[in-house]
């Protein structure tokens, strides 16, 4: 089989990342890059990683989702390291809208991992993004690969989006790396309550920038974001189901709690809540209702 | 001299009739000899026997005896032959006839007195089934046997006593049943208003116990599965006189009835750890003993920690689940046990137990919970109607009001709903004929929706509606039928509506998604 790879000398070499690693004195860049999928040099101008927690929680996954569907249909390329969670939620996004985006791998070229986002991998390939490693053949992820790779995730792009992130995780030393390179860092605010939140709340503290809307880091990109998304409004004439939405307006909420809040007996509220599902109001995601 | 005194064998459930020759020869040196395939309890019975009389002050014939049982080629256990043996002997040594139509069970101690024998049960169905009349059986195991009405049962305290009965010199006056209260009491250890929160896993567990439904629970650690499981005993409607009787039966083969003990009127709750071995799950053994599944027979079997159990126990549950009898075939015998339980199943979401917990965080990855999940099969997934999750509740959300046990429902409360909604089911399978298969909703098959639960337009399109986006399987689809059913027997009603079908969606599988 043919060995796609670029090596640091070769033109193709992406400049940000040879870039990057100038300013870094604690580590080297790779020397060489394995890659699947079509390399374009195109596809590394306008770059942003996404990183995030393993564990995302049901708001982690959806800010993600919406942030990363506006920046990416903007035709910004969105970088991460494909694991589950965060990465995984980045990267389907991207791919969803029709985006681009590069995973970069901590294991060899060949293999995939986790083995359960075959799915995702092929997807990736098939709407142009990139699959690169610095490592060849299949050789199995490690400890220290992991953060080398995030050296990469950091070094490609113009700046970070960390989403959300406990102390001590990858994500943060992706920010740290990033930092270090002079790069701009974004953060999802998240609950202070939330231990995937308190990561990303440090780096806001530190003086990164609050993303609330994809419109921050458009404007950081000097890209003007494409047509603006109606919120959705839903229109249903029973009163139950309105006081239903309002309630989950504010916060996710289980059966039982519902039920206690508006002194109803359980069975009706699941009867409401399950035609509500139907109509695609609201879902379920392990054992609470959210607004769609 | 020649004596013939009846008695019987239990093979599983199965009672036949046994008849035990005595014969004491004058000629010959003196012995004892049993033949007729004695098991070592019913050989040593012999020497129980023999001390048993000497004890009695009775000497003991200085004879060769030999004692058959007949059919030679049926397995004959246990020590319920103490009792005949022993009558035998004595009516040549005391010269007193055998009763007509009686027949004898019980163990011997070695003071001459007889011991709680299990089978006492069993052998009076026998009994008034063929024409026996009277029963001699040990005092403590008497009660039970008088349940069955038309035979005499004549509690034995010991051998001096029947003997002096049998020579007409002090009458043993036949025993009056009499219904104990603490027989096996009904194992609730929780009511349903001790239980804080978990309103829809109530629900779940009122329709559960109104259509006897399997039902599974799914949540952390702590959240509260195994309260609720223990707490479901208190709203099941008690036992029918047919179904009283099917499970003190089971009961009396395995040797379940306490001493003195009665027909065991309430819902059996069994909780076997998930160590117990296959045979000790599912009944086995080489002579074939009723397993938890059988002696849960129109109760509960709950099963903490689902995952835990081996598969091969998994899958032997699949038989029972569906055809509600399980036969164990051993090269010796085939015995069928009845095993017609409610499946309550409590789960992890994962590993380490906390992918649903709202304020721990989850240590597992994708992987790790996928594989941990598929422990339970599909097949078994299937079976399942019921499907729910339980969140951790904290105390503290809770008013004074609400923690008030008058605004909780008791269990009292929910159990004549459950009451109601089974009275309704016994209507609508009334008509089966012969063979009544069908006790509640859970047990129709697809036929038998297709007859009893005919779906509305509008209720067929929003499972139609339901099934695209869920992605129910076909086995689900019939599922949801069912419940709903449930929901409208508690609901009084006698078409499914819309609000019933919607309401059954709530409980759709949600462990790994079946399709």
């Amino acid at each position: 089989m043919e060995i796609n790879c670029v090596e640091v000398e070769s033109k193709k070499y992406p400049k940000a990342l040879k870039e990057s690693f100038k300013k870094l004195v604690s580590s080297l860049g790779p020397k060489k890059l394995y890659y699947k999928g079509n390399w374009d040099e195109k596809i590394f101008q306008n770059c942003l990683a996404v990183v995030g927690s393993r564990h995302l929680t049901y708001y982690g996954k959806k800010a993600t989702e919406q942030l990363v569907t506006e920046v990416a249909a903007a035709g910004i390329t969105i970088v991460s390291g494909f694991m589950y969670g965060g990465d995984e939620a980045a990267h389907s996004a991207a791919v969803k809208c029709g985006g681009k985006t590069i995973a970069v791998m901590p294991c060899g070229i060949d293999l995939i991992h986790p083995a359960n986002q075959k799915e995702l991998y092929q997807k990736i390939l098939d709407t142009g993004g990139l699959i690169i490693s610095e490592y060849e053949g299949d050789a199995q992820p490690q400890t220290f690969t992991y953060i080398q790779r995030d050296r990469i995730v950091a070094g490609l792009p113009k700046a970070v989006f960390v989403t959300e992130a406990a102390l001590n995780s990858g994500s943060l030393i992706s920010a740290s790396y990033a930092k270090k390179m002079g790069k701009k860092i974004f953060a999802l605010p998240g609950p202070i309550t939330s231990e995937v939140s308190k990561g990303s709340l440090k780096l806001i503290k530190e003086g990164a920038e609050v993303v609330t809307e994809a419109k921050d880091i458009l404007k950081y990109f000097d890209i003007l974001p494409s047509a603006k998304k109606a919120g959705k409004n839903f229109v249903t004439g029973d009163s139950l189901e309105n006081k239903i939405i309002e309630q989950l307006k504010r916060e996710p909420l289980k059966a039982d709690e519902l039920a206690r809040l508006f002194v109803i007996p359980v069975a009706q509220l699941g009867t409401a809540l399950s035609l509500m599902q139907l109509k695609g109001f609201i879902s379920q995601d392990s054992g609470k209702y959210y607004i769609n | 001299m020649l004596i013939k005194i009846p008695s019987v064998a239990n093979l599983g459930l199965q009672t036949i009739k046994v008849d035990i020759e005595i014969n004491l020869a004058n000629k010959g040196l003196p012995g004892f000899e049993i033949v007729g395939l004695p098991d070592k309890a019913v050989d040593e019975s012999k020497e129980r026997v023999r001390t048993a009389i000497a004890t009695s002050g009775i000497d003991f014939p200085a004879k060769k005896i030999t004692v058959n049982m007949a059919p030679a080629d049926v397995p004959k256990e246990g020590s319920i032959y103490d009792l005949p043996i022993a009558v035998g002997i004595l009516s040549s040594v005391l010269e007193f006839p055998v009763p007509q139509k009686s027949l004898f069970l019980g163990e011997l101690s070695f003071d001459g007195s007889l011991r709680h024998t299990k089978g006492a049960f069993l052998m009076a169905l026998f009994a008034k089934e063929f024409g026996f009349i009277n029963l001699f059986v040990p005092k403590d195991s008497a009660n039970e046997a008088a349940a069955i009405k038309g035979v005499k049962v004549f509690p034995v305290e010991n051998l001096t006593q029947i003997c002096r009965h049998l020579l007409k010199q002090e009458e043993i006056f036949p025993v009056v049943y009499k219904q104990v209260a603490e027989n096996i009491p009904a194992p609730v250890e929780f009511d349903m208003k001790e239980v804080l929160g978990q309103e829809q896993a109530k629900r779940a567990m009122e329709i559960a116990a109104a259509g006897g439904h399997n039902i599974i629970m799914i949540g952390s650690p702590g959240s509260g599965k195994t309260m609720l499981a223990r707490a479901l005993p208190g709203i099941l409607p008690p036992l029918n006189e047919a179904e009283s009787l099917e499970v003190t039966k089971i009961y009396s083969a395995s040797g379940g009835i306490p001493p003195g003990g009665s027909l065991i009127l309430n819902r059996q709750f069994r909780a076997p750890h998930h160590t117990a071995s296959l045979a000790g799950l599912v009944g086995g053994g080489s002579k074939p003993q009723p397993g938890e599944i059988s002696l849960a027979h129109r109760g509960i079997l709950f099963l903490d920690e689902f995952n835990e159990f081996p598969r091969s126990i998994m899958e032997a549950l699949r038989q029972p689940l569906e055809d509600g009898y399980l036969t164990i075939s051993r090269s010796k015998q085939r015995v069928v046990y009845p095993a017609d339980f409610m499946l309550v199943a409590s789960a992890n979401p994962c590993p380490c137990g906390y992918a649903m917990h709202p304020k721990k965080n989850c240590t597992c990855n994708p992987n790790q919970i996928s594989k941990y999940q598929k422990r339970i099969s599909g097949p078994i997934l299937d079976r399942i109607d019921l499907h729910i999750s339980v969140m951790p509740v904290d105390a503290g959300e809770f008013s004074d009001n609400q923690k008030n046990s008058d605004f909780l429902e008791s269990s009292e409360k929910i159990k004549q709903r459950v009451v109601f909604a089974r009275k309704k089911q016994e209507v609508r399978f009334s008509n089966q004929g012969e063979k009544k298969v069908i006790h509640c909703n859970s047990q129709m098959k697809n036929a038998d929706i297709k007859k009893y639960c005919k779906l509305l337009k509008d209720v067929e399109e929003i499972l139609r509606q339901a099934s695209l986006k869920f992605q129910l399987s076909a086995r689900s689809y019939m599922k949801m039928i069912k419940v709903a059913r449930t929901i409208a027997d508690l609901d009084n009603a006698e078409e499914i509506t819309v609000s019933h079908m919607a309401e059954a969606l709530q409980y759709k599988p949600k462990y790994h998604e079946l399709s």
